[in-house]
């Protein structure tokens, strides 16, 4: 009985919340819950957690195969190398647009899918990508074989000398 | 007395069982014979699974070839084709980057049927997409999102959103150049989307490129999430048209023309007011009154349900609205036999992830939103999309005017009608410069 009394006088002048309504609530707010764990875990569940694709960090081959003037597409890794007299780079061929692969051209960059135009640096000249073409950080590995880590972008004209 | 015994003894005979068997087998299965009378025709959308959907009665002004011009229902059974079509082609279809292509070639050579089955599902697809649109176009311009149709007109864009993301998984499959490049330019739009833009991209294609995850995410959301989730909206889009009242019909279709005596109004104008929308609005509608019990007839109102002599517009659903689907039906299967058979589903060369095709074309219905891409990523692809899906579901709940109903063009509303025919010309001359007027590296040329 005081218990009830007690209830009552802290609601102040409000109506007595009754036990039906109290489990209504519970109840719904469980199944709310609920839900929204199950959906935030079929999103856990459909985000990989491992990826098959290209690894970021890959060898390309030893400085002597890109003589001095090569520009050329690696189609697999998506990079283009450059190497100018000593000076090499990796830069990516990777539309910053839409991502189509863009032409390699020795005027620069063309993308066939919405006509983005870049220079032989990447930087835009044309069309609608916002971004210039990022390079990639290019190491010589131990072994002699150059090697391009996609993970790490470098400022543009930084360039690798062999 | 002891003659009907003797009768009843006859009846459960064994030989008597033998012979009654077909007939109770067929009374078992149909409930009554062909409908000869009113009593009859009511009865086949109370007996019958698959004639249940229709009303007993149906207006004649929903019957008029030219209101509707059957697009809702050409969408409808050009989905069932497709999930036809669609079911055949999957014992056929591996989704996996090294098969894929081949296995469409495989339908050439080593399917029966596989190449004319390919077409139609691909001119079903474009079909749709065009039905749809024109279906939606349909509805804006006979002013039929108007209250108590609202809901509808959202669902219906929906099935719209459904239909095109439907077409666009589906193009993926063959994994052919059009497929590999439509779905990395598709997946890069989706990133652009603000906040969860990169996180949608991952989740999308399940890695970081364009590969074989990709490839059975697309396929598994083409061939079994999307349909079921079209399958769901349909239900509900047609369950709401009975429940809103029918189809849209402007205000004076409910008059009687009788000969000589002055028209007879049969019901107050908006009167076919269905269940929700009095259920909602109160007055105007029912009085409901708590803790009385109600029949269906105290909640159903309007010409639907009339009993006795009251004069009306409407006429049996069977066999009038049955012929009617039946003439779009074969007309709809007609058209795509046809078309298939003449032209063959495009299949571009296999992919080389280092050459797009110069220039890099999506199909027809995208190429509105590929050329406004190439002025701006974000604002091509998703804000300008976005806003105009968001006005679209919001139409109904913007314009809300009641005149003009039901009729096309009405000259009450020629706002509104404006602005969605500028919407769609928009639309259309976008696609038009997409298809003709763009060559080699998306520059503008003529074709002329």
């Amino acid at each position: 009985m005081s218990d009830k009394h007690n209830a009552h006088d802290s609601e102040g002048n409000s109506e007595p919340i009754s036990r039906r309504k109290v489990l209504a609530w519970l109840t719904s707010m469980g199944i709310l819950g609920s839900g929204i764990v199950t959906l935030f875990s079929n999103l856990v569940f459909i985000k990989p957690r491992a990826t098959y694709g290209q690894p970021s960090r890959f060898a390309i081959g030893t400085p002597n195969e890109f003589p001095p003037g090569t520009r050329i597409a690696l189609g697999a890794q998506k990079v283009a190398v450059v190497r100018e007299g000593n000076k090499m780079a990796a830069i990516s061929i990777t539309c910053t647009h839409l991502g189509c692969i863009v032409g390699v051209a020795e005027t620069g960059f063309a993308c066939p899918c919405h006509g983005s135009r870049f220079d032989q640096d990447g930087n835009v000249t044309g069309g609608p990508a916002p971004k210039p073409l990022p390079w990639f950080e290019l190491s010589l590995a131990p072994n002699g074989q150059l090697e391009v880590d996609k993970s790490k972008q470098i400022t543009a004209g930084k360039w690798f000398t062999v | 007395m002891v003659y009907s015994m003797s009768e009843n003894k006859q009846k459960n005979s064994f030989f008597s069982v033998i012979k009654d068997f077909p007939a109770a087998v067929w009374s078992s299965v149909f409930r009554h014979n062909l409908p000869h009378t009113d009593l009859g025709r009511s009865q086949t959308s109370f007996t019958n699974f698959f004639l249940h959907i229709h009303p007993v009665k149906v207006h004649k002004h929903t019957l008029k070839p030219w209101f509707t011009m059957g697009l809702g229902l050409i969408s409808l059974f050009l989905f069932l084709i497709l999930t036809v079509t669609g079911v055949l082609l999957m014992f056929y279809y591996v989704p996996s980057t090294t098969q894929a292509y081949d296995r469409m070639l495989d339908l050439r050579g080593s399917v029966a049927f596989g190449v004319f089955l390919r077409n139609m599902h691909r001119w079903s697809a474009h079909g749709m997409v065009a039905a749809v649109f024109l279906h939606m176009c349909r509805v804006f311009f006979t002013g039929s999102y108007k209250k108590p149709r609202e809901f509808n007109w959202v669902i219906g864009v929906l099935l719209f959103l459904v239909t095109l993301f439907l077409s666009f998984t589906g193009y993926l499959l063959p994994w052919d150049q059009l497929a590999f490049w439509a779905i990395t330019v598709g997946t890069a739009i989706a990133g652009y989307a603000p906040v969860v833009g990169d996180q949608m991209r991952f989740i999308l294609l399940g890695d970081t490129t364009v590969g074989q995850e990709a490839l059975l995410r697309f396929y598994v959301l083409h061939v079994a999430v999307l349909p079921l989730v079209a399958a769901g909206l349909i239900a509900i889009h047609f369950w709401r048209i009975r429940k809103d009242g029918g189809m849209s019909r402007p205000a004076d279709a409910d008059v009687i023309e009788t000969n000589g005596a002055a028209p007879v109004e049969t019901e107050a104008i908006p009167a076919a007011a269905p269940v929700m929308a009095m259920a909602a609005a109160g007055n105007g509608g029912i009085d409901f009154i708590e803790k009385r019990r109600y029949g269906v007839q105290g909640l159903v109102r309007g010409p639907f349900t009339k009993v006795g002599n009251v004069p009306d517009n409407s006429v049996y659903s069977y066999p009038n609205l049955l012929l009617a689907e039946l003439f779009v039906f074969i007309l709809t299967v007609l058209g795509v036999l046809v078309i298939s058979f003449f032209f063959n589903a495009p299949l571009e060369e296999a992919v080389n992830v280092l050459h797009p095709p110069n220039p890099a074309k999506a199909p027809w219905y995208f190429l509105g939103l590929q050329e406004m891409v190439s002025y701006s990523a974000f604002w091509g692809g998703v804000g300008v999309p976005g806003i105009e899906v968001l006005i679209l579901l919001l139409v109904p709940y913007i314009d809300r005017g009641q005149k003009g109903v039901g009729k096309w063009f009405a000259k009450e509303r020629l706002l509104a009608n404006t602005l969605f025919m500028t919407f769609v010309v928009v639309n259309i001359v976008l696609i038009i410069i997409g298809t003709f007027f763009r060559g080699q590296n998306w520059e503008f040329v003529s074709p002329f």
